[in-house]
């Protein structure tokens, strides 16, 4: 992977909708932590910047006995913000293309390494799968139109990848961080959102066909 | 223009050179007691360092310095110094006489702790470091400044720095440095890929 891009994964959530009383990149998947699962994903590429808060401790033990080489980056008012500052203050001091992954997320690997290939900006997006699903409306070739609570063809799950200058603190979830920048360039992919049990339940099962 | 201020003790040598010190003396147990009363928290930081000095004091400077000359560097680390040297700056509580051989191998500009010295022994602090007044002095000058370091002394220089690493090659960086910090890192890839990405 070019080495003009960094991944950034957000795990500083409190996971509160889960209902298992950890932050969501310690939650058990088949045997694994989530954020192992999702370390797998980038193991070849170098500039992985995990962003934590709540249980910081224990991500940051978590990830260490996997590899050594990343960045962590702090979000110290994890509890007054959401994803899209965590995007934000993972990025603005990595490579320039900032890939962002949510810490609650599974990506098909095939998918993910077709991702990882892809020169410049896009976003990914799923068939609708999540209980509680923020969705995308395309167009003909597929490219994002807008994000919606209430209607599109897709479910936005990320990731998405922008050079980090788009990127500003905000009070907002990763699409407001997009949503100025309409349309940009979607791209398809497999993907579990995990936000409640249901979709815990679905992952489970998910990641068994792959 | 970015200034880079590195922690000398864990951040830049691979030991922490006070402990170093103690061990090649034998006044390990004294000195290990004071730490430990430290890291409670029982005995305020710049007290125990008053403490630590007027005991290693005694030792002959000319053997503390020979010492530290040859204790082990993260070479990565001093490469990114050295490619750099104008704009890095090591910031240490060790008084210049016991660190000065150390400093010229690292090749950067450093800022020390002083002391009056008589019969190559210390006789007496009359400078305290405070790392926080480098920060404002670079800062107050334009330059955005970066600190890396792991230990309370760092804290406050860390908290006003515009970027602060938590350094975690050596050991895990104080809690406190870890409530304040902007990045953690444990390796070198990771610290010196930081370090370009903010030139």
């Amino acid at each position: 992977m070019s080495s003009t891009k960094s991944v950034i994964i957000s795990a500083a959530g409190l996971g509160s909708r889960l209902g298992l009383a950890k932050t969501k990149a310690l939650i058990n998947i088949n045997g694994k932590s989530l954020i192992r699962w999702q370390l797998d994903l980038f193991k070849d590429v170098e500039d992985v910047r995990i962003v934590v808060g709540f249980q910081a401790h224990d991500v940051i033990d978590e990830v260490r006995g996997y590899r050594d080489d990343v960045i962590f980056v702090y979000n110290h008012n994890y509890f007054d913000s959401k994803t899209g500052a965590s995007y934000y203050l993972g990025a603005r001091d990595g490579n320039e293309l900032a890939i962002e992954f949510d810490g609650d997320l599974l990506v098909h690997p095939e998918d993910m390494q077709m991702l990882l290939e892809q020169e410049g900006e896009w976003i990914a997006y799923a068939d609708k799968m999540s209980d509680d699903a923020v969705l995308v409306k395309t167009n003909q070739v597929g490219d994002v139109l807008s994000f919606s609570r209430e209607r599109g063809d897709y479910e936005w799950t990320g990731p998405c990848c922008v050079t980090k200058d788009k990127l500003r603190y905000s009070s907002g979830h990763v699409f407001n961080q997009l949503e100025p920048y309409l349309p940009m360039r979607g791209i398809k992919i497999r993907a579990c959102d995990i936000d409640t049990y249901e979709d815990y339940q679905r992952a489970l099962e998910f990641i068994k066909r792959w | 223009m970015t200034k880079f201020i590195f922690d000398l003790d864990g951040t830049v040598t691979k030991q922490e050179t006070l402990p170093l010190i103690s061990k090649h003396f034998g006044i390990q147990a004294e000195m290990d007691n004071l730490t430990m009363e430290t890291v409670k928290g029982n005995i305020p930081f710049i007290e125990s360092f008053i403490r630590r000095v007027y005991i290693l004091g005694q030792l002959p400077i000319d053997e503390v310095c020979d010492l530290l000359e040859g204790v082990e560097l993260y070479e990565k680390v001093v490469d990114f110094i050295s490619q750099h040297s104008e704009d890095c700056l090591i910031a240490t509580g060790n008084l210049e006489c016991w660190v000065d051989k150390l400093a010229k191998k690292v090749g950067c500009c450093c800022y020390c702790s002083d002391g009056l010295i008589e019969d190559n022994k210390v006789l007496k602090l009359t400078s305290i470091l405070k790392k926080e007044n480098l920060v404002q002095r670079y800062q107050s000058e334009g330059e955005k400044v970066v600190f890396i370091g792991d230990g309370n002394n760092d804290v406050e220089a860390m908290r006003m720095a515009d970027v602060s690493i938590g350094s975690g090659l050596t050991h895990m960086p104080a809690n406190s440095v870890l409530s304040i910090a902007d990045y953690l890192v444990f390796n070198e890839e990771a610290l010196c890929r930081q370090l370009n990405q903010l030139l």
